[in-house]
């Protein structure tokens, strides 16, 4: 055990996770026996963990739109022929969705699977727009505890598959509490997940049953979306997407893990 | 990256870069101390990046790359405008304050959302570069090395800035504690 305090800000190396494993076991000891070091660890970890919680601020409204009108004008400079393409995509895209909307918007009693199609659908339109938008994983989980989400979430970064983050909503699926986060992929297209208690027994019959790595997944087909659930502890996960269903089961795949 | 495609260049950067818009507004907003200030200092950041965006290695962290070009922006401005607060003399930033006070085994509050406003008050009254070691270490989580690399300092000029940050945060809150009654004042020997 060492002999002399460690400097403070040792113990902040300590209280960062940056210490070697010898040096940790040496200061772990220290602090067990040393009252002054060990409230030193205190207040800096009080100070860390209030400043982490600091409430995030929403961006004015208009910024995201000066921003892309800026990035426009960017473009134009470099390119003063902007491709067709470039336009026509999103709007094919615009199309299916509304399509979507209608078909599913205007149905009756929804099982699960129905009920989160019909989240897809809504989403992006004054019927379910995000609480919340930002591309950090842990400061939306942060968000859904400070909500008062009675689970663990945990918002898995797609960033290294295509799809960044875009932001997060606490919702009801079918009258219980959720947390709905979205994705927006490289070509424009969503992804949206969400979570909330239950199991998969709730599923209704008729979806496809996989495994991998040991998890069970659940697939269902709606309107040309395509459904993947699983289970991450006591709560429930599904991705919903329009994009091919194979890549939505391999996103799925790729982020589940085992509880 | 290599050169991209104008029209792949923009879905990447609109995918990957534009969803950090709340964090690098946040950031902004704790340095500048303005909505307004803040605004702009995103807006010039995204541009720089997205003119730069071939320099950016996709996989690797897209908040560290663009806080990195939100603090040069900043520092830019801020020596344009010639303002003082960059340029504290050395011993405001090295110097700890008096913990003479600050004693006591009282269990401390739990710092909950309440305390919020109290928090970002004690952050503004930190000198920059404090301030904006707890910006990126303790809010956006980024690690040592990244948020070095973002603030142009040493590993352990951050180290050390960051300690002090904590220190004076802690001084700043336990005195607020002890003020609206969180915390007993300390009893004074007779």
């Amino acid at each position: 055990m060492m002999a002399q305090h460690p400097l403070g800000e040792e113990i902040q190396d300590f209280a960062d996770g940056r210490l070697t494993p010898v040096r940790r076991v040496d200061l772990e000891a220290h602090l067990a026996m040393c009252p002054q070091c060990a409230r030193e660890l205190e207040r800096l970890r009080w100070v860390k963990e209030g400043t982490a919680r600091l409430p995030m601020h929403e961006p004015p409204p208009d910024l995201p739109a000066r921003v892309a009108l800026v990035l426009d004008t960017e473009d134009r400079r470099a390119s003063h022929a902007r491709p067709l393409r470039r336009y026509l995509l999103p709007a094919a895209g615009v199309l299916a969705a509304a399509a979507a909307v209608v078909i599913l918007v205007t149905r009756g009693p929804r099982d699960l699977p129905s009920a989160v199609a019909r989240d897809f659908a809504t989403y992006g339109t004054a019927a379910l727009s995000l609480d919340t938008t930002s591309g950090d994983g842990p400061a939306l989980e942060r968000y859904f505890a400070r909500r008062g989400l009675a689970f663990r979430t945990r918002v898995f970064d797609l960033g290294m598959m295509g799809y960044g983050l875009v932001g997060a909503r606490v919702h009801r699926l079918n009258s219980r509490p959720s947390a709905l986060f979205a994705y927006r992929g490289v070509d424009e297209r969503t992804l949206v997940c969400e979570m909330f208690e239950g199991a998969l027994d709730e599923l209704p019959r008729g979806g496809e049953a996989r495994e991998h790595d040991g998890i069970e997944f659940r697939i269902f087909k709606e309107h040309g979306l395509t459904l993947v659930f699983w289970m991450e502890g006591s709560v429930v996960c599904v991705l919903v997407s329009d994009v091919s269903g194979d890549d939505v089961v391999r996103l799925a795949y790729a982020k589940a893990v085992k509880v | 990256m290599t050169a991209l495609d104008p029209e792949r260049k923009r879905a990447l950067f609109d995918a990957t870069a534009l969803p950090l818009t709340t964090a690098l507004y946040n950031t902004a907003l704790r340095l500048t101390g303005a909505s307004a200030d803040a605004s702009d200092l995103v807006q010039e950041t995204f541009l720089r990046a997205y003119r730069t965006f071939e320099n950016f290695s996709l996989g690797t962290n897209c908040k560290a790359w663009l806080l990195t070009i939100l603090y040069s922006v900043h520092i830019n401005q801020r020596k344009r405008a010639r303002h003082a607060a960059i340029s504290l003399p050395p011993e405001e930033l090295e110097s700890l304050p008096d913990e003479n006070a600050a004693g006591g085994d009282q269990r401390l509050p739990e710092l909950d959302e309440r305390w919020g406003p109290e928090v970002d008050r004690a952050l503004r009254d930190l000198a920059e570069p404090l301030r904006a070691a707890i910006l990126l270490v303790d809010i956006e989580q980024l690690p040592y090395e990244e948020a070095a690399v973002a603030l142009g300092w040493p590993v352990g000029t951050l180290r050390s800035r960051l300690f002090r940050a904590r220190k004076r945060l802690f001084a700043t809150l336990e005195g607020y504690a002890r003020a609206t009654g969180y915390l007993r004042k300390p009893v004074r020997p007779e």
